[in-house]
């Protein structure tokens, strides 16, 4: 396989939604696009909904070792509980679990509440990244996420969809103020998008991530690839920035 | 045959601008044979202006390219008249709408009366959909439901949502309304696609890239690597759009 990792692929089953996506969907589509690692995710926000979500992704990681690893999706209303999960999974779990996920759209926990931080800078404490949705909706446009970044300066924090489809522009324009955002490719339609971010941001602040594996990995990488960033640049959007920032996949 | 069912022709207000020459080079590029060409909202607010550009590259291009007229419902009688000149002198094949950059809500009664000349023409109607609060999924549906003889075509999967929570409307309309279809440019999800597929059937799917908003060798992709049949892709490369348009 390519040396290439997926920073942004779901497995979870919510019924009330009709989505299921297998960690087995996940490698199939991951293997499509010669995907050698992928991160995987819930959909639902830990504890709220499902609170065996830890075990469901580690059963996963565990099914296919060294080909997933994960981010612990979490509900920041739920404080020292949230807090005390995530403590579990980047510490008792660190073989799988390199980072922290929050989905404003879900939650209605806004970017800029204190129970946010406090998950934000636990992670980071820990040396793990927090992903955000970054998209179009009120919670998770570029510039809600930027209090965020200006409030925990010590933590990586990743725009992931990079600003949606209507918040690109936004999401590079805050980037460039924000020393410690990257942006995240994934489900963003615009390749052109990828190279002007690489151009003025720096190649090492952008990362490839699917959202698969109902948005396609293969489709998704082809994106990047379309974006003609030269060999060096792309090595690091498709894996060197990954590794880097979520640590050896090993 | 491959038809792409949406693209844009001429200098855009919003920056963007493709000839003729352009449109017909991506389709080249991305082995496609033919297209449907879209006005632009141009620097001077003129659509007729927009519509003769249109109108003009369509005529030239040996048979390549399919205008359709552009309209503001706002501009009341004056955009109705408009729509009768592009369709009956310019020789426009169909009528597009976009309720973003006209600010209008498409299903608002002033609507009706271009929609009223579209149907004495046969003419289907291309939504630029999934704009929140003017073009929502379900907003085109009530605006088919008034129209059930009218083929109404909704761009970006008539959901415009990176967390997926237009597909619920979207998938909703499509299931009332059997006179309404989907372009696949830019689509968040191929499962979403897929599922349409599956569920209501590939004829109501349709391939369109936007170009030059978005990119026709990604966006074909959407089709061509999706998991459905051959003969399910062929339909939504082209046979549905040739249907669509009478040209089948």
């Amino acid at each position: 396989l390519a040396v290439i990792v997926d920073a942004h692929l779901h497995v979870d089953e919510v019924a009330a939604l009709g989505w299921r996506m297998g960690a087995d969907l996940c490698i199939e589509r991951m293997n499509e696009a010669e995907i050698e690692v992928g991160l995987i995710m819930t959909i639902t926000d830990l504890p709220q909904f499902n609170p065996h979500a830890l075990e469901l992704i580690l059963e996963a990681c565990e099914a296919f070792p060294g080909r997933l690893f994960a981010f612990a999706r979490l509900h920041p209303w739920y404080g020292d509980e949230a807090v005390r999960l995530l403590e579990h999974a980047l510490t008792d779990h660190r073989t799988y679990f390199r980072g922290l996920k929050l989905h404003p759209v879900s939650t209605i926990a806004h970017p800029s509440g204190e129970d946010t931080h406090r998950l934000i800078r636990k992670a980071a404490e820990l040396g793990a990244p927090t992903l955000f949705h970054c998209g179009d909706e009120p919670f998770t446009t570029p510039l809600a996420i930027a209090s965020a970044a200006a409030a925990c300066p010590e933590a990586t924090i990743i725009l992931g969809h990079m600003g949606g489809y209507f918040h690109v522009d936004e999401a590079i324009d805050t980037a460039e103020r924000f020393p410690n955002l990257v942006l995240e490719t994934s489900a963003m339609p615009y390749p052109g998008k990828i190279a002007e971010a690489v151009h003025r941001l720096g190649p090492e602040r952008v990362m490839y991530g699917s959202d698969g594996p109902v948005c396609s990995p293969r489709i998704e990488v082809e994106k990047v690839r379309l974006a003609k960033l030269g060999e060096t640049a792309e090595k690091r959007v498709l894996c060197e920035n990954a590794e880097r920032i979520f640590g050896e996949f090993t | 045959v491959i038809v792409d069912s949406l693209t844009y022709l001429g200098s855009s207000l919003f920056g963007h601008a493709t000839s003729a020459h352009d449109v017909i080079g991506r389709l080249d590029e991305a082995h496609v044979d033919a297209a449907v060409v879209c006005p632009v909202k141009p620097r001077g607010y003129h659509l007729a202006e927009a519509n003769d550009v249109v109108a003009t590259a369509a005529r030239n291009s040996d048979g390549r390219l399919v205008g359709f007229a552009r309209v503001d419902p706002n501009l009341r009688e004056d955009a109705v008249s408009e729509l009768e000149r592009a369709l009956s002198e310019l020789g426009l094949a169909g009528l597009f709408l976009h309720p973003w950059e006209e600010s209008f809500r498409i299903s608002a009664p002033l609507v009706d009366p271009v929609i009223e000349v579209a149907h004495r023409h046969g003419a289907p109607v291309i939504v630029a959909s999934g704009y929140p609060w003017v073009s929502e999924a379900l907003q085109v549906g009530e605006l088919a439901r008034r129209f059930p003889d009218v083929n109404f075509i909704m761009t970006n999967g008539g959901q415009i949502n990176i967390s997926g929570l237009g597909q619920a409307d979207a998938e909703l309309c499509l299931s009332e309304h059997a006179n309404v279809f989907i372009q696949t440019a830019g689509v968040y999800r191929e499962d979403f696609l897929e599922n349409i597929v599956e569920t209501l059937g590939a004829n109501r799917v349709l391939f369109g890239s936007a170009f030059p908003l978005m990119d026709p060798r990604l966006e074909i992709l959407r089709i061509k690597w999706a998991h459905v049949s051959d003969e399910q892709k062929a339909q939504m490369l082209g046979g549905n759009a040739l249907s669509l348009l009478g040209l089948s």
